[in-house]
């Protein structure tokens, strides 16, 4: 019994770090009023190119610069096209999704090598680590920093900001940055835990980020306790695959279903009302 | 001695439309300087020109003598320079001293509990009490102003701008703003106001500037003026004909008893109104902004429910119908916010002209559009208040916002409505087309309509209405009769006074 | 740092300017171009394997064909949400629960009656899966985006349950329904009538279309019509340009919106229905495959009316057709197709942009 408490805690753990990170990408960048449904694009651009990198240079370190760096060129892309060529924000997040898609298929196809296993990579307590301190370090910059005020005046209304003197574009290409760098992490940490690269191995995690982040209302603390329930989620389905309940036997995708079910109810307004950032989608 | 601000030649492009033509604005430090005109003058637009808020085409200003050309309110706050917009620049998401701090903190970290003892000193200064940590949703619009006020001092603005500052104030809650202005300036600040209202003027400036459709019509010390002359200044030489009043009224049109509707905060937004306007009379409804108009239009219209109370029209009951059916029974809406609630900018003229009046004849039948006879519609409503226009196909953003509001105007009264819902119906346009509207409704009151018409102008009211009522937090209040159109009655009746 | 600034650079100008879009696309197709020289085959040969492979005799076009009747279909459903200001990215999830819901059914009643029931029972259960998003976004605000991203998982997941447990295939190690019986299939438009259960209403040579596709070119233009005539059309769409303006006019705007996305999620499912009945005869949990995602960019490609979806969804088509070829043929990985996918609805959505931020001055 003391064996199982132990691998439930562990697997939510790490099954829900990636989450966290994605979704404190997802705070900075949606707190400052950038829709961003491309979470996942960004997590795969790292992931994949986290891997290239660690097959060139056998160095974990330098993988987890490129896999950030790659990330962050997909989130300037993404600040670029909605904040200069003002491209719809959704539209812009599906057109990001599907670069990072396209892009990686095409790098994994030139570059893959099935023989190099074992590849070195950081140690998973690293990345554990960075996920549950991020989202404190976070919420004392929202109260403490100059930063974080900005970055909520420009969410909430980016035109009175404006008369202020804050920049909303200037405020929103620091958040989309650090937007890249969180899911940069993020992706990595999926490539590092597989020690591999495989076609969409991001698996729909940034939507169940995104999902987190609107559960915990846009605010970092609550959204990284909603990953830690998906994560626990998770690693429940994990143990009691194959164990019946009641006499009957629960499939694992009822399991997995879970997190975006609780989403939808909480959307429906049935958990609380979560308030968006009021600016959000707006110029 | 050299001016605390010197514009001189302003001028600044909108597609066609020349907004600012060669302004020159000169005013002096430590002293009120009013900028007065219509709206659309270009008193706004001047001053985000000197904000740094919007790019002028040519001209050039000095501040304390100092050539400058700001590239962003930024650069115009770091010289001294702040401005209060006339719709505030509170953020409701964020507490009151965040909202204080913001664009200015400071530095890098903040310390909220040393930046809340320096904000009550700022306000103890003023007299004003604030609860820093408390959300700013909750502020009224008075506590709004004082916190704005507060934040150009925390900025240590020399030069402070404020746009239309009184128009969602009390009387007295505008009292007490100017005499914080009349304490700023006494300790060196100078402060500029755009305001439309020439009381203001004459009471508490020492200068001002006059702008007309555009171009600096006038400047004067104001001990060398007086009111008339500078409501001269303000509409030029067009003087319009006496209006028409109506001749005789018929039955009752629209009803509303003891009606009781809740706000956004869940206050009674309306309390127990009650109301008749009969068939050709045009009835105005005077007020502060805020003081349950738009909450009454919105009854009205079958946009905000009606707790208690009803509402009939021709004696039929239609508290609870929805706007569709009020539409079918003859209501016609100019609403207030004309891009947000009246046009489809991205549509063109002819499909504008059919909303609202979509599944009426002749724009419809059988759920089916009659192309022809849409076209037809929209070519005389084109006509009837001579909207400038390029052609029918093109997008109703290609009209500037006066055209589009002679569009919106004659669409409400193209097939002859039994009542006229109308908030602010001649907003940004210019004394001629004001009267043209009105006299269009006029003539549609001759033929049996009943209108409702709400302004924030009370002498615009008083110019075009049979009689006026007042509206002030929330209730209805109607002059005794006799005094049907008397001004310092229904004045005083708007504040509260009687 | 001039380009950040908003006051010299104000909101809009610097997409106005004409170098900025001509950077879009030289930017675009530099990518593109240096993907594929990158992949050691000359572009032009890549090119013209992609045209040969997908439009070049019967047998690719009968492939191409077969793509666009998916693309076109969800094309609609996405176009018809979009026209009432909504994004439907659930079509994909609505394709797959409409998919299971008309292969079950079609599975019990053999025939004709059979497809017909079948395709009602796609669209009602595409309906039912669209409805929960109309109602969030409708009565709480909810952004539908959210929600259908979380139904499209849930219909995934569950699809998957049910066709790996109780209406599993017995014969298949695979999770898949039964295959349908040959009388249950949707019979072809076009075809040879001398391959048995191919034969069509008309012979085009070798050339074989699915009557799926007239379906969908069926609902595009009954849709067209009914956007531009009807009263309730125009009141969708007022609702989509400005909801705020829609309640001024009478209309319901929250009637329309869970309106507007039931009928998308009902066309939605019909696009699964049609897969089954026309092509796959059987589902399995991969039947959508990425079809309610690139309907997407199809809707995004067609422009202002649904008559553009048809071009929008053959380029589509062949890009998908072709993509797949020209990864065997050349070695060009097909992940370049999304790629020009991705850029082609960027550069469509920057030039409607242009388009209506043009003409305010």
């Amino acid at each position: 019994m003391a064996s199982m408490l132990e691998s439930v805690v562990l697997s939510t753990i790490s099954l829900s770090s990636p989450l966290i990170l994605a979704a404190m990408g997802g705070f900075t960048s949606e707190r400052s009023g950038v829709i961003n449904i491309a979470l996942e694009g960004k997590m795969l651009s790292a992931a994949c190119a986290a891997y290239i990198a660690t097959l060139f240079w056998h160095s974990p370190w330098l993988a987890l610069g490129v896999g950030i760096a790659a990330a962050i060129v997909m989130s300037v892309l993404h600040w670029l096209l909605t904040q200069q060529y003002r491209i719809d924000q959704i539209i812009s997040g599906m057109a990001i999704n599907l670069l990072a898609a396209g892009g990686t298929n095409y790098f994994l196809n030139k570059y893959q090598d099935p023989n190099a296993t074992n590849l070195p990579v950081l140690p998973m307590s690293l990345f554990w680590i960075v996920g549950f301190v991020l989202p404190l370090l976070l919420w004392l910059y929202t109260r403490f920093g100059r930063g974080g005020l900005r970055l909520q005046a420009v969410g909430s209304d980016p035109d009175k900001a404006r008369m202020m003197g804050v920049q909303p574009l200037t405020t929103r290409l620091l958040c989309l940055v650090a937007t890249g760098v969180f899911t940069g992490i993020a992706g990595t940490m999926i490539f590092t835990s597989a020690g591999q690269f495989t076609e969409g191995m991001t698996a729909g995690r940034g939507y169940i980020a995104l999902a987190a982040l609107i559960l915990g209302g846009w605010r970092p603390v609550p959204a990284m306790l909603a990953c830690i329930a998906f994560g626990f989620f998770q690693a429940m389905q994990l143990q009691l695959q194959g164990t019946k309940i009641a006499g009957a036997d629960i499939p694992a995708e009822v399991w997995s279903s879970l997190p975006y079910l609780v989403t939808v109810i909480a959307l429906a307004g049935f958990l609380g009302r979560s308030r968006s950032p009021a600016g959000l989608g707006k110029l | 001695m050299s001016y605390a601000v010197a514009m001189t030649g302003i001028s600044k492009r909108f597609g066609a439309v020349r907004a600012l033509d060669a302004v020159d604005l000169n005013v002096e430090p430590g002293n009120i300087h009013a900028v007065v005109g219509e709206n659309g003058a270009g008193k706004t637009t001047l001053m985000r020109a000197l904000y740094g808020a919007m790019q002028f085409d040519s001209g050039t200003i000095e501040v304390e003598g100092k050539p400058v050309r700001f590239a962003n309110s930024k650069q115009a706050i770091a010289a001294g320079i702040g401005m209060v917009s006339q719709h505030y620049g509170i953020i409701g998401a964020l507490s009151c001293l965040e909202n204080l701090m913001l664009g200015a903190e400071g530095g890098p970290i903040i310390n909220p509990g040393a930046a809340a003892a320096e904000a009550t000193k700022l306000a103890t200064r003023m007299g004003f009490h604030f609860d820093w940590f408390k959300s700013a949703e909750g502020l009224s619009p008075a506590g709004a102003q004082k916190l704005e006020i507060l934040k150009l001092l925390w900025r240590k603005a020399k030069i402070m701008i404020l746009d239309e500052p009184t128009a969602m104030l009390s009387p007295a809650d505008g009292e007490a703003l100017f005499a914080s202005l009349k304490q700023l300036t006494d300790e060196g600040a100078t402060v500029i106001l755009v305001t439309h209202r020439l009381p203001e003027v004459l009471d508490h400036c020492s200068t001002v500037t006059v702008l007309r459709a555009g171009k600096r019509v006038a400047e004067k010390a104001v001990k060398d003026t007086n009111a008339r002359e500078l409501a001269q200044l303000i509409v030029g030489g067009a003087i319009a004909e006496a209006p028409q009043r109506a001749a005789s009224t018929g039955g009752e049109v629209l009803k509303i008893e003891n009606v009781v509707v809740r706000g956004r905060r869940g206050e009674d937004a309306l309390k127990q109104v009650s109301l008749d306007v009969k068939a050709g009379e045009i009835v105005g409804i005077a007020g502060v902004d805020g003081s349950g108009q738009r909450e009454l239009f919105h009854a009205i219209s079958g946009i905000l429910r009606v707790r208690t109370g009803s509402i009939t029209l021709e004696g039929q009951d239609i508290t609870s119908e929805s706007t569709s059916r009020r539409l079918r029974q003859g209501l016609r809406i100019i609403p207030e916010d004309r891009h947000e609630e009246a046009v489809i900018e991205d549509w063109s003229l002819e499909e504008n002209s059919a909303l609202g009046l979509q599944r009426l004849e002749p724009f419809a039948k059988g759920g089916v559009i009659n192309a022809p006879a849409r076209h037809e519609a929209a070519t005389a409503i084109a006509d009837r208040f001579a909207t400038k226009h390029g052609g029918l196909k093109l997008p109703m953003q290609s009209l500037s916002g006066g055209n589009q509001q002679r569009f919106v105007a004659a669409r409400a009264l193209h097939l002859a409505p039994k009542l006229l819902l109308a908030f602010q119906p001649a907003r940004g346009l210019d004394l001629n087309s004001t009267t043209r509207v009105y006299e269009g409704i006029r003539q549609a009151c001759q033929q049996g309509t009943a209108a409702l018409v709400v302004s924030f102008d009370l002498d615009e009211l008083l110019e075009y209405c049979d009689r006026v009522v007042a509206m002030n937090g929330g209730e209805l209040l109607a002059p005794p009769a006799g005094k049907l159109l008397d001004r310092d009655t229904i004045g005083r009746l708007m504040v509260g006074a009687e | 740092m001039s380009a950040l600034n908003p006051a010299t650079n104000p909101f809009g100008n610097f997409i106005k300017q004409r170098w900025a879009l001509a950077a879009l696309v030289i930017a675009a197709a530099l990518v593109v171009l240096g993907a594929l020289a990158l992949s050691g085959t000359p572009p032009l040969q890549v090119l013209s394997d992609l045209v040969k492979s997908s439009l070049g005799g019967a047998r690719p076009l009968t492939g191409t064909f077969r793509e666009l009747t998916p693309l076109l279909i969800s094309g609609i459903a996405v176009f018809l949400a979009l026209k009432a200001g909504l994004f439907n990215i659930g079509v994909e999830g609505q394709f797959t629960v409409g998919g299971l819901a008309c292969a079950m059914v079609a599975l019990k009643i053999p025939g004709i009656a059979g497809i017909v029931a079948g395709i009602v029972a796609g669209m009602v259960f595409g309906a039912l899966w669209a409805l929960p998003a109309g109602l969030i976004k409708a009565y709480k605000g909810g952004h539908e985006v959210i929600t259908t991203i979380m139904l499209n998982n849930v219909a995934m997941l569950l699809t998957t349950a049910l066709v790996a447990g109780p209406w599993k295939a017995p014969n298949d190690q695979s999770p898949t329904t039964t295959s349908l019986e040959q009388a249950s299939f949707l019979p072809n438009l076009i075809g040879p009538k001398n391959i048995p259960g191919s034969a069509g209403l008309f012979e085009v040579g070798e050339l074989q279309v699915s009557s799926g596709l007239l379906i969908g070119l069926i609902v595009a233009i009954a849709l067209w019509y009914w956007l531009k005539r009807t009263v309730a059309g125009y009141e969708l769409q007022a609702v989509g340009a400005n909801p705020t303006a829609a309640r001024f006019a009478g209309i319901d705007h929250r009637r329309v919106t869970v309106k507007a996305m039931v009928w998308s999620g009902a066309i939605g499912g019909l696009a699964g229905a049609v897969q089954v009945l026309a092509v796959e005869h059987r589902f399995y949990p991969q039947l959508a495959s990425g079809y309610g995602f690139d309907a997407l960019g199809v809707a995004m490609l067609a422009g202002a009316t649904p008559l553009g979806l048809i071009p929008s969804g053959f380029l589509f088509a062949v890009l998908n057709k072709g993509g797949t070829s020209i990864q065997v043929l050349d070695q060009v990985p097909k992940g370049i197709t999304y790629v020009i996918l991705g850029l082609l609805i960027i550069i469509a959505a920057a030039v409607r942009y242009r388009k209506t931020a043009g003409s305010n001055g």
